[in-house]
């Protein structure tokens, strides 16, 4: 589903990602590790077809980004670290505002659905934006991506800031989405988090992919210390 | 497009520091509306106060011949127009008195700057001063972190993402600052409508649609300007710096700086050297109170001639009517001539300023302000113009009963029937028609388009050239 071919990208002649190669399979989560300034965001913006790769090539469902970003980008949904809805206008506002925007007229039934599969609780629907909490926030920009039937979710540091019981819920949601047949790639610096969500883990440094593994081949403390070694060399 | 722009109005509408700023604006702009009115009102019921009074004097006129009727003159008013009260223009600076009277055309008096105490000489308030300076500004400051905030807050990407185009998101927050312009310039001219309904004529309100017009281009220029450079940088205080100095230099400095360089381009003769040229010519002409006067006996010889008799006491006439109506006429020529050419350089004058809304869209706007509300220079001099034909259709009447009502030559003492006063119609300003004056704007206007169509392509052009990270 997602597939990225030697692709180098570099700002002010310094390498932001050098001959990155990866793919993610259909149903398949992908964790990003790394530090900052490893990339990740970088991968995620030329994916996002809002950066174009100097060399390489980056696909979604076999399309590529730089030639054909109006139609990939129907298939993707993107989760910021931050998500920054418009504050004055309740969960379920927000909701209806960013599919409307995509073309999508849903019934408020379906909108309240889309909210309650995300994890949004029934008593905040109606609340205003700017009284909800990060990880409330979060949950509405999943369901802004779920109502769009998205195949490809694209998330950005989405564990940092979270409460563990908000991590913990968006640990569950992912796996649904998987379950549902989504493809996602996590960048992340949450080792655990990665571990316990991710079928696969790359670690990125200095643009570079060191290192891929499956999850279930190593444990959170193998993994926590094979991250370290990577970063000090 | 449409979601977009009622999303923006609903934040809009959401922003309690808008809203009271829009009440605080509304309540100042019907004030100035008010004010205006009532200073209208009271103007115009002075101003017909003083004409009755003046004509009631004129048709009682007595213990005066025809000739000393002329120097005893009357005075014209120059009447509010109604649409004064949205953009007074000129008028506060010119003067609104003229006294007519023989062989002298006098300045006219009593302008309302003249008038003022001292602190309001610094500026009262004013719609055309909440229309032109402030809400520009309000909608530069609704504006200016339009685009900027959306990438600062990443909600960029996600509108993007939700197949926004770039060129749809700048145009629709241009379009929904521009329609709270709009609604505040509605709402401007709404009340004034509704107040002078009954008033309002074809040519009225053809003035208030190109008046608004002219507002509508403006206040779309600013929102798209200020949303392009919104769009152009990643922090919005360069944005808002970058626009508010393009303001400062559109409403402060170019002005000021095209009208001193315009005033050397087509440069006016002083007051003194005006006059002393006026004078100069005058002197050469025939002098109407001089009997001795080489022009006045050739003129004598002429019109002996004429009624074929050899002494001015055999005239059936009074020649002292003819003469001082040909010392009339001799002033009218210098005067044509040298209001002729002060005029022909302040139509130059007008010419390039107006010609420097290429650079600066505000020029054309005040430019076209001012001329729609049927407040410039031009509906000034267009009122002096009636009031000079005027003037010189009187003296003309007086001097020829002088000459031709009855009494002879010499006869100072002959004064005419109260009746002939009466027939002598009073001064009536006929408001320069929409259709006649409507072209001297037509440069402004295109401008203002053309500066609307430039904005559109700034906001196309920076579209393209948005970064969103």
């Amino acid at each position: 589903m997602i597939k990225i071919e030697n692709a180098t990208k570099s700002f002010q002649g310094v390498n932001a990602i050098e001959n990155l190669s990866l793919s993610i399979e259909k149903g398949e989560i992908l964790g990003l590790l790394g530090a900052n300034g490893a990339g990740k965001s970088t991968t995620i913006n030329m994916l996002l077809g809002f950066i174009h790769p100097d060399s390489g090539s980056v696909f979604i469902d076999q399309m590529n980004v730089s030639e054909k970003t109006k139609e990939v980008r129907k298939l993707i949904g993107y989760i910021p670290e931050n998500v920054n809805l418009y504050p004055y206008l309740s969960g379920i506002e927000n909701l209806d505002y960013f599919c409307r925007l995509a073309g999508m007229k849903y019934e408020k039934r379906e909108l309240e659905k889309f909210l309650i599969t995300c994890g949004l609780q029934n008593n905040a629907f109606n609340n205003k934006v700017s009284t909800y909490s990060k990880g409330m926030r979060q949950k509405v920009g999943i369901a802004i991506a779920y109502a769009k039937k998205t195949k490809v979710y694209l998330l950005d540091e989405p564990a940092s800031g979270l409460d563990p019981l908000a991590s913990n819920e968006l640990s569950i949601l992912l796996k649904k989405l998987v379950a549902e047949g989504a493809t996602i790639l996590m960048a992340s610096h949450d080792i655990f988090r990665v571990r316990e969500v991710c079928d696969r883990i790359g670690i990125l440094k200095k643009g570079n992919l060191v290192k891929e593994i499956r999850s279930r081949d190593v444990s959170a403390n193998e993994l926590e210390n094979l991250y370290i070694e990577y970063m000090k060399n | 497009m449409w979601i977009i722009i009622k999303n923006e109005l609903y934040s809009l509408y959401r922003n309690n520091a808008l809203l009271a700023i829009s009440i605080g604006f509304i309540l100042a702009l019907l004030l100035s509306i008010l004010l205006g009115m009532v200073q209208a009102q009271n103007h115009t019921k002075s101003y017909e106060q003083a004409k009755n009074k003046l004509r009631k004097q004129w048709e009682n006129i007595e213990g005066m011949n025809a000739h000393g009727a002329a120097h005893y003159g009357t005075y014209v008013f120059k009447p509010y127009d109604l649409l004064n009260s949205l953009d007074e223009g000129v008028n506060s600076v010119t003067g609104n008195v003229l006294k007519l009277e023989g062989h002298v055309q006098n300045e006219i008096v009593y302008s309302e700057a003249s008038q003022m105490q001292f602190i309001s000489k610094f500026g009262k308030l004013k719609s055309s001063l909440l229309l032109q300076y402030v809400l520009p500004l309000i909608l530069i400051f609704l504006a200016f972190h339009s685009i900027s905030s959306e990438k600062q807050s990443g909600r960029l990407k996600l509108l993007l993402l939700q197949e926004a185009k770039s060129l749809t998101i700048i145009w629709a927050k241009t379009l929904s600052v521009w329609l709270y312009g709009l609604a505040l310039l509605t709402f401007t001219v709404s009340i004034y409508s509704l107040i002078n309904l009954e008033n309002i004529s074809l040519d009225i309100g053809s003035r208030l649609l190109f008046f608004y017009l002219s507002y509508a281009l403006f206040y779309f220029i600013i929102s798209g300007l200020t949303v392009f450079f919104s769009a152009q940088y990643k922090n919005a205080t360069v944005a808002l710096t970058s626009m508010l100095g393009i303001w400062i230099v559109w409403t402060i400095f170019l002005p000021n700086i095209v009208m001193s360089s315009v005033e050397k381009w087509h440069d006016l003769p002083s007051r003194n050297e005006f006059q002393a040229d006026m004078k100069e010519d005058r002197s050469k002409g025939l002098d109407g109170h001089n009997p001795l006067d080489e022009r006045a006996k050739d003129l004598e010889a002429k019109t002996l001639e004429k009624y074929g008799v050899n002494d001015i006491a055999d005239l059936p006439i009074n020649f002292d009517g003819i003469r001082m109506q040909a010392d009339e006429e001799y002033g009218n020529q210098v005067w044509d001539k040298h209001f002729g050419n002060l005029n022909n350089i302040l139509a130059k004058q007008k010419q390039s300023y107006q010609l420097a809304g290429i650079f600066n869209p505000f020029i054309s706007l005040k430019n076209a302000s001012m001329g729609f509300a049927a407040s410039d220079n031009y509906h000034h001099q267009n009122f002096l113009k009636q009031a000079e034909n005027y003037r010189r259709r009187l003296i003309k009447a007086l001097n020829d009963e002088h000459a031709y009502g009855g009494s002879k030559t010499g006869d100072w003492s002959w004064e005419p029937e109260s009746d002939f006063y009466k027939s002598i119609p009073d001064y009536t300003y006929k408001p320069m028609s929409f259709s006649y004056s409507a072209p001297n704007y037509l440069i402004d206007i295109s401008l203002l388009f053309i500066w609307s169509v430039l904005t559109s392509l700034f906001m196309f052009f920076g579209a393209r050239k948005m970064e969103i990270i």
